[in-house]
Parts: C-alpha cells; sequence; structure tokens
C-alpha cells in the first residue's frame, strides 16, 4: 500500500503523472495544466476576506503536503461502505483509485453511466468534456480550485440520460489515508426527466488534506438527490465545493453531514438558473474537542419562479468552533421567488462556540423570503425532565441532541442515511447505540397513527 | 393505620431557591407508605411544588436543612435519574416541551433505564406490546406517543402524557402536582379513575403524594390522608374529612384552629385533636 501511495510535489511533473493515470483525454490534460498555471500564480486568499476572516487560509496550507499518487485502490477502501450500502450499485475508491464497483452493468443497460472518474475519463470522455471542471467547479475561483482541478486524485462520475429513473440510491465511499493531499473529484449529470439518488461517504485515517470538489448538473425536469457525508478519522483538514447546477423544473435536494476532520472549510451552493428550479438544503454538523467548521452556503436565485429551503443544524462539544454564512441572493427580474434559509446551533459545553451570519442580496422585488438564525444551549428544566423518567445526563443530553438533528433526519428519503446520522451522533456522544432509534420504531408510529 | 415501616419519610425539610435568602420549605414533615394515597393541599405558594420537585432532585432548589429517607436510603444523596430508576416518579403540574424529541423512543429509553436495561433498550416489540396496553387502560388517543414530548400539547394533553409515563414506569412512590388542574369536568373524572386503576393494579405497591387545590378530586379518589400546607410546612394532618372541613372554613378557617394550638402549646410537638393532627412548631 506505501508503494503505491507515493507522495509527489506540487509540480509539473506531478500534474502528468496524474494526467497519465487517467489516461484522459488531451483536453483534459490541458484543463489541468492550465489549473496548475493558476495555482502557481494564484496566492492564498487574503486572510482579511470577508469568507475567510474567521478561518485564515494559512490553516490550510499544503506546505510540505504532495498530492497522493495512488495507481490502484487497497480493499481496505472497501469499509468505507459499511452500514451504507444495500444490494445495490457501489463504489469504492481508495485516495481516488477504484478499491471496488459493484452493479455498474446492471445500469449501463439503461445507458447509466456509475464508475470511477479515471475509467469515465477513459471510456467517457466525450460525456465529460461539457461538464468536468466547468459546470460547477472552476479552476480560477481561488488558489484552492486551482489545486483541485490541476491534482485531482480522482473521483466519481455518475450520468444518467434522458427520462431514466432510478429507484434504488447509488453509494459511494471514498477511503482518505496517507499524509499527503487527496482531492476527489465528483461530477453528477441527471438529463432531463431522468431521477438518481447519490449518497457519498468521505472516511478513513488519513492525516493531510483533502481538497473537495463536487459538481452536480441537474438538467430541466431531472430530481437529483445528493447525500456527502464526512466522517474522517484523522486530523486532517479539509477545503470543499459542493455545488449543484438546477436547470428548468428540476429539483436538487442536498445533504452535508460533517462529523470528522480537525478543521473544514466548505462553499455549498445551489445555482437556480432556469425558472422553476428548486433547491432543498440540508446541513448536519457535530464537532466536538478542537474540531472547526466553517461553512458557506448560497441559494443563487437567477431566474423566476425559484425556491431554496435551507436547514443547517450545527451540534458542538468540548471547544469545538463553527461557523456558518449562509447568503441568500436573488437576482434582478429573479420575481416570484421562495428562498427560506434557516441555522440553528446548539451549544454542548461552555467552551464551544458558534458565529451564525444569515446574508440577503435582494435584487428583485415580489418574493418570498424569510431567514433564521439561532444559537442555543441545552436547558436545564429539560435535562431534568428526561433524568426524572429515569435518563443519566449524559443520555438526557444525548436524547436532546437526536431531538436537535431529527428536523433533519425527518426530511431524509434514504432509511440507511438516517441510520448512518443517528449512529454518528452516538459516537460523538461516546454512546454505543442510537438512542431514540426512530427508525426502529417507525412501524409502531405508523401502526398507532393508522389506529386513530 | 399500617405498621410497616414507612416507604417514604422526610423529616423537617428546609429548602429554597438557589439565589434567593428566603426558605420555601420551612421544616416539612411526612411519611407515606407504599398501598397509601396521601393528598396534600395548600394555598398558592405554600411550597407544594417545591417540596415535589426537591423530592424528585431538582437541582434549581438547594437543600437547607432536613432528611429524606426513600426505602431506607438518603434520598438526597441520590441524583433525579437514580431516584427515577428507584420507583420514584413526579407527574409534574407544569411539563416542559422537548422540541425534537419523539415522545415514544423517549419513553422507551425511559422504561429501559426503569427496568434496569444497561446499554441496551427494551426490544421495539415488548415496548409496542406495553405501550399499546397502557394506551388502552387510559383510553387514550394513541397519536400523543407520534409526537414530540408535550410539545404543543393542550393543558389536558399534558397531564394526561404525565399520567401515561406514569403507567408505563410502574412508579412505586408517585408524587402527582396539581394533576387535576386545567382539566374540564369529565377529564378530571377520567384521570382520576387513570389513577385509581394504576393504584389497584399496583396492588400496594405504589404510595401516591396527590396534590391540590380542589377537593372536588377526592370525591373519586379517596385518599388515606389529607395534610394541609401552609407557607412552607404541613401544619394538619387528618383524614379524608379534613378536606371537607378546608371546603367549608377555607385555609383561614384552618389557619387559625393551628393559631389556637400552637398558643397553647409550649414546645415543638404534634398535638391530636378532633381527628386531626397539629404539627405545631414555633
Ligand atoms: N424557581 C423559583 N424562583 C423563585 N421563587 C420560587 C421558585 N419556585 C418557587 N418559588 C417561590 O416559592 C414559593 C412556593 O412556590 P411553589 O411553586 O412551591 O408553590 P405551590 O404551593 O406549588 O403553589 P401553586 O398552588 O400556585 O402551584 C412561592 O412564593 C414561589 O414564588
Ligand atoms: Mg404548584
Amino acid at each position: 500500500m506505501e508503494d503505491a501511495a507515493v507522495r509527489e510535489g506540487f509540480d509539473r511533473a506531478t500534474v502528468e503523472r496524474l494526467a497519465e493515470l487517467w489516461e484522459g483525454p488531451e483536453w483534459l490534460r490541458r484543463r489541468r495544466q492550465q489549473a496548475w498555471e493558476l495555482f502557481r500564480s494564484l496566492p492564498l486568499p487574503p486572510p482579511t476576506h470577508e469568507a475567510w476572516r474567521r478561518t485564515p487560509p494559512e490553516r490550510l496550507a499544503w506546505d510540505g503536503l504532495g498530492p497522493v499518487l495512488q495507481e490502484r485502490g487497497d480493499e481496505v477502501a472497501r469499509q468505507g461502505l459499511d452500514g451504507l450500502r444495500g444490494d445495490g450499485p457501489a463504489l469504492a475508491l481508495h485516495n481516488g483509485a477504484v478499491a471496488g464497483s459493484w452493479g455498474a452493468e446492471r445500469l449501463r443497460r439503461a445507458g447509466v453511466v456509475f464508475c470511477d472518474l479515471r475509467t469515465a475519463a477513459r471510456e467517457w470522455p466525450d460525456l465529460l468534456e461539457p461538464f468536468l471542471f466547468r459546470a460547477g467547479l472552476r479552476a480560477e475561483e481561488n488558489a484552492f480550485t486551482a489545486q483541485h482541478v490541476a491534482f485531482a486524485t480522482g473521483g466519481v462520475f455518475l450520468y444518467v440520460p434522458a427520462g431514466v429513473e432510478l429507484e434504488e440510491p447509488l453509494v459511494v465511499a471514498d477511503w482518505v489515508d496517507g499524509e499527503g493531499l487527496v482531492a476527489p473529484h465528483t461530477l453528477v449529470v441527471l438529463e432531463p426527466r431522468s431521477r438518481a439518488t447519490l449518497v457519498q461517504r468521505r472516511t478513513g485515517p488519513g492525516t493531510g488534506l483533502v481538497n473537495l470538489g463536487v459538481e452536480l448538473v441537474v438538467r430541466d425536469g431531472a430530481q437529483l438527490g445528493y447525500a456527502q457525508l464526512q466522517d474522517l478519522r484523522g486530523p486532517v483538514r479539509e477545503f470543499g465545493v459542493v455545488r449543484a447546477r438546477v436547470g428548468r423544473d428540476a429539483t436538487v435536494r442536498t445533504l452535508v453531514a460533517s462529523f470528522g476532520a480537525s478543521l473544514e472549510k466548505l462553499f455549498v451552493e445551489s445555482v437556480l438558473d432556469s425558472p422553476g428550479g428548486a433547491s432543498e438544503m440540508l446541513g448536519a454538523f457535530f464537532a466536538d474537542d478542537a474540531q472547526h467548521y466553517d461553512v458557506h452556503t448560497l441559494q443563487e436565485h437567477q431566474a423566476p419562479h425559484t425556491a431554496s429551503d435551507l436547514l443547517y443544524k450545527v451540534a458542538l462539544l468540548g471547544s469545538a468552533r463553527s461557523v456558518f454564512a449562509g447568503l441568500i441572493r436573488v437576482h434582478p427580474g429573479a420575481q416570484k421567488t421562495n428562498a427560506f434559509q434557516s441555522n440553528r446551533n446548539l451549544l454542548l459545553s461552555p467552551e464551544a462556540r458558534a458565529d451564525s451570519k444569515p446574508e440577503l442580496e435582494i435584487m428583485a422585488n415580489d418574493l418570498r423570503c424569510t431567514h433564521g438564525s439561532a444559537v442555543s444551549r441545552l436547558e436545564e428544566p429539560h435535562l431534568f425532565y428526561l433524568q426524572t423518567r429515569g435518563l443519566t445526563r449524559q443520555q438526557a443530553v444525548h436524547m436532546i441532541v437526536e431531538g436537535f438533528f431529527s428536523e433533519v433526519l425527518d426530511r431524509l428519503p434514504v432509511e440507511r442515511v438516517r441510520w448512518w446520522l443517528e449512529q454518528k451522533v452516538a459516537e460523538k456522544m461516546g454512546a454505543e447505540a442510537p438512542l431514540g432509534r426512530v427508525a426502529a420504531l417507525r412501524g409502531l408510529l405508523e401502526e398507532v397513527a393508522q389506529s386513530r | 393505620m399500617n405498621e410497616r415501616a414507612p416507604d417514604l419519610v422526610i423529616r423537617n425539610l428546609r429548602a429554597k431557591v438557589e439565589d434567593l435568602d428566603r426558605e420555601i420549605l420551612k421544616g416539612v414533615n411526612l411519611e407515606v407508605r407504599k398501598g397509601e394515597i396521601h393528598a396534600i393541599m395548600g394555598p398558592n405558594g405554600s411550597g407544594k411544588s417545591t417540596l415535589a420537585n426537591v423530592l424528585m432532585g431538582n437541582p434549581f432548589y438547594v437543600i437547607t436543612g432536613g432528611e429524606v429517607l426513600y426505602k431506607g436510603r438518603d434520598l438526597l444523596e441520590m441524583s433525579p435519574d437514580e431516584r427515577a430508576r428507584e420507583g420514584l416518579f413526579i407527574a409534574f403540574q407544569y411539563p416542559v416541551a422537548i422540541p425534537g424529541v419523539n415522545f415514544a423512543s423517549f419513553l422507551r429509553t425511559a422504561l429501559s433505564a426503569r427496568r434496569g436495561y444497561q446499554n441496551e433498550l427494551i426490544p421495539v416489540a415488548e415496548f409496542q406490546k406495553i405501550l399499546r396496553e397502557k394506551l388502552d387502560l387510559l383510553k387514550l388517543d394513541p397519536s400523543i406517543v407520534t409526537r414530540y414530548v408535550n410539545e404543543g400539547f393542550s393543558g389536558g394533553e399534558k397531564k394526561r402524557a404525565e399520567i401515561l409515563q406514569m403507567a408505563v414506569l410502574e412508579p412505586e412512590m408517585a408524587i402527582l402536582d396539581e394533576t387535576d388542574s386545567g382539566l374540564d369536568i369529565d377529564a378530571v373524572k377520567v384521570v382520576a379513575e387513570n389513577v385509581n386503576q394504576l393504584f389497584d393494579k399496583a396492588a400496594g405497591n405504589l404510595g401516591i403524594v396527590l396534590i391540590t387545590h380542589y377537593s372536588r378530586i377526592l370525591q373519586y379518589i379517596r385518599p388515606h390522608q389529607v395534610h394541609v400546607m401552609l407557607d412552607g410546612r404541613i401544619v394538619i394532618s387528618g383524614g379524608p374529612e379534613l378536606a371537607e372541613e378546608l371546603e367549608q372554613t377555607g385555609y383561614e378557617g384552618l389557619q387559625a384552629q393551628f393559631a389556637e394550638v400552637a398558643a397553647a402549646t409550649p414546645g415543638d410537638q404534634p398535638v391530636r385533636r378532633a381527628g386531626k393532627v397539629f404539627w405545631v412548631a414555633h
């Protein structure tokens, strides 16, 4: 494994070696070379920049870390799928290289492409060309995106042709280990009127830097569900952009959930550029010890009759720190827009700190827009009430935290993802298992509801 | 009265609120056995809810004196959850709403704790059976368990949800703090029937302390003893007829009686007179 994961420097030779690993077409090689030029010339964003004031860019510096060049994936990476994989299609990646793939052939018969990006670059370059490093994320945005494009180590590609509807969620696990830079990329293209759900988890003992890029292209009338679950175990730092482009009458529903890494700086954005587009953005973040999460969200309404609904929940333990900066931007002419934003933060210790900065940029006048944010602490009367029923204080806190996240959980259509989240919350609480397991009681609750 | 040692013994209990100097409980004495029902009546602000909360270990209150023995153990040393697991229960006068926490899963966790499960929960099927049985017993609208704990419950629903918890957890000693207030006449009757059912079903294994303002509920639930609390102390105890007397004379009448007895009694001691006990303390 060590042999396969040789680290290189941030130089032209590494860009070339990555291009060879990808065996991609010439246009891709050029895009990456251009990105490398940008990477050389772009300075880090200044710490005074509004988006970076609370997380100095130096904290994401790559001094001494080179990209991890992994030729083949190792079996170890398959455990990233544990608990999330049903019988459906799945893909395991190890620092970007394939470590296992299941069910892709069956999808192929419906014209669906579901594979790792290196394979895609070799076999489906024409499908990639209009979108890759174009549709969602561009090298020229800043030094980090330039780094991502130049040194993207691998990733996943999902293409669903027009009118094809996939019931079963597709699952991808990214296993990150080693000390270097891992830059996973995700490209999802849903052609008109198609439907799919992709669940992506990122985990592993890596200790270096992750530079993540996710491009979601949801064309007219298509419906995409995308869950991004992060429980990296090492003291890894992470930069990421998750950007969805939503077509006419199309819908994207994203969930971003983070539990691991020592530092995470994310930009999660939905661009609604055609009438009738809708975006649901859910977030669940739970940090402890000295973890630091800084998340920017953007609900970008460029066209009339578009809708966005954001709910981000953040719980903090220990001396964890979080920043939420959520912007709703409504462009001139984007009338009849509905935009909602809610950010809720729960502090579980006196040292934890959460900042919440909702922001509006409204350039239209006929719309509905609300936003709200709150930072709250545990309430003694709540804890006392639960304790008087026999729950230990620890259990009482756990139950309240589960309750805090339930508003997000209740909106998740994929049972396995709910289960995973409950499990992660329990881990953070130092418990062996979730308490509520509302999922386990669902049958009971339904029966009771019907018996009325 | 029963010769068995009392299961709950409160001796000269004093308590105050953390940041206030004034004592709220000024020496409460009470003994309760399983299989008994005691009613505590007293005007607003006399300290009834404070007593209930102190017995349950609400950290908001500070004990300034006295002791409480429960099943022979020092109750005041125990954490609230330990008290609950040992069978002490309180139905709150004002139950708090806990957003996001599903009632059924909360109750399942609570029952698991009460039944001594460690690091696991009572199996869903078993819990479901118990829950259904109790919902039927109490003739409760089952949809209540699908909601968040007390969130958006009407006053009456909250009180009945407390009794549902009592039914599921099967305590040995239950303090019901004004479970009858805020209920319409029919609901008082239903809740009283519920409490009687639970008491009968427990077959001598449940003691109840019923805090109330109204003698109405005492027409349905016959207490073995009635205690009158005035200004942080239980001053007079008697049989069920004390509630009727209270109805006639009001607290003022009883207070006057007590003052008279106290003036004629030199030391601090219980004085028995006309079927009542006057707890004289100077
Ligand atoms: N948390 C508190 N903070 C300040 N004062 C309190 C607090 N709790 C109780 N008190 C005071 O202690 C006294 C007794 O209150 P308590 O609630 O025990 O009365 P009660 O007998 O239950 O009254 P009610 O019949 O109205 O329910 C009152 O004067 C009340 O204001
Ligand atoms: Mg009261």
